[in-house]
């Protein structure tokens, strides 16, 4: 937010601002009760959309990462239709792109030598879809905009009918009308919904939205973590063929070296556990930061409602880009580490 | 006291609360990392480059911890 400073001109812009943080007050503090900020009904499971194939639910972070995955695709066709037209000087989003890219080669080609060329397709594709998973996440309306459904701790808001486009019915939840049982909560911000039948049953609402942040499911982590993992011993096996499992399993050195022998026997076996709480850390770091972000987020958007929520959006979009980065970069050495070798543990 | 729900909510709440004491370690040791880094590029600014990423990357598991707690504590809370 931009203070006023007599000496500098007083541009348009400033005024924007300036009144977008009126608009904000006034929502806050003085508006009708609909606009007041609500605190959140939080779940550390993906809530389901309603929608499934078959048995499987589709939940709403299901449907967040597809958006990312179309969003992904689209650039790649961009980018591609952008190389094959011949233009060698890229210009605006290409350019960005070929920065981004760049960035990643070099970090690659610095761990990884010469497999980079061949480990670059894995940590490219993780960083890329995290980070905009990340980014699309911040988009505002993302997690707010849903179905109504009946809170399930007891703790909601009425209904409350916004208007109507043709057969779609659109509510808000009024912080102004706490349905609860024993303390204030639920969820804020319009909500939408398609059938009215459902509507008339809900009472203490909270809002499920239609999209969630894809790192704030610990599914979405955790398969970015096995495939991380599992690609590490492909990874490793292409490069050293069978002799990588000495790593593991150092028969060898059992059966010839005696007592160290034995040591690097139990070494071994710790390696193997290193490898699943290389899993689990992968796992929790990005779910942990994104989650915890969410949260924060909203938290401080009913404490303090103007102002401090945009500089903490800042923060999460600075953290959105450090967590895809960390999440590459750690792919990247725990992969060219394999391809290096025994000692592969540090990065060469 | 008198209402056993409430105790074991609050006890939750406490637990929760001592979970993310966790966090002290993690903040020292990333604290060490960025002083340690910040200082290296102080003395070889050519070096940058590489110190950075494995300053990050020390980071990184500095705060692993940190995370743990937080999932930790976090599962306390909401789940069960």
């Amino acid at each position: 937010m931009s203070e006023v400073k007599p000496k500098r001109r007083f541009g348009v812009k400033r005024w924007i601002i300036l009144a977008l943080v009126a608009l904000g007050i006034y929502a806050a503090f003085i508006g009708p009760s609909i606009l007041k900020p609500i605190s959140p009904e939080v779940s550390l499971a993906a809530e389901n959309t309603g929608l499934h194939i078959g048995s499987l639910q589709i939940t709403n972070t299901m449907v967040a990462t597809l958006l990312a995955d179309v969003i992904l695709i689209l650039m790649g066709v961009g980018v591609y239709r952008f190389i094959r037209s011949g233009k060698l000087v890229p210009t605006g989003f290409y350019n960005m792109f070929e920065a981004i890219f760049e960035f990643m080669w070099n970090a690659v080609e610095g761990s990884g030598g010469k497999w980079a060329r061949r480990i670059f397709p894995i940590p490219a594709t993780i960083f890329l879809l995290i980070f905009v998973a990340n980014m699309v996440k911040l988009v505002p309306g993302f997690e707010t905009i849903g179905r109504i459904e009946q809170s399930v701790s007891g703790n909601g808001y009425a209904p409350v009918k916004l208007f109507q486009v043709g057969g779609l019915e659109v509510y808000t939840i009024d912080k102004g009308q706490p349905v609860t049982l024993t303390s204030t909560s639920g969820e804020g911000t319009p909500a939408e919904t398609t059938t009215a039948e459902e509507e008339a049953m809900c009472t203490s609402c909270v809002v499920v939205g239609f999209l969630r942040g894809s790192a704030t499911d610990l599914n979405f982590t955790f398969a970015l973590a096995i495939t991380t993992v599992i690609l590490t011993q492909v990874y490793g096996t292409w490069s050293l063929g069978p002799g990588y499992f000495s790593k593991y399993f150092p028969i060898k050195r059992l059966i010839v070296g005696g007592i160290f022998g034995l040591i690097d026997f139990v070494v071994g076996i710790l390696e193997i556990v290193l490898e699943f709480a290389k899993i689990l850390s992968f796992g929790f770091r990005l779910f942990g930061n994104i989650f915890a972000g969410a949260l924060l987020l909203s938290i401080i958007g009913v404490l303090v409602a103007v102002v401090v929520p945009a500089g903490l959006y800042l923060f999460e979009l600075f953290f959105g880009v450090i967590q895809a980065y960390v999440f590459f970069l750690l792919a990247t050495v725990f992969i060219s580490g394999a391809t290096a070798g025994h000692h592969g543990e540090e990065q060469h | 006291m008198n209402d056993p729900v409430a105790f074991v909510h609050a006890l939750k709440l406490l637990g929760a609360g001592l979970a993310m004491l966790g966090a002290i370690g993690a903040g020292i040791g990333v604290g060490l990392a960025a002083s340690g880094g910040v200082q290296a590029m102080g003395r070889n600014p050519d070096a940058a480059g590489i110190i950075q990423t494995n300053m990050i990357l020390g980071m990184a598991f500095a705060e692993a911890v940190a995370i743990y707690a937080l999932a930790v504590a976090l599962i306390i809370i909401f789940v069960g």
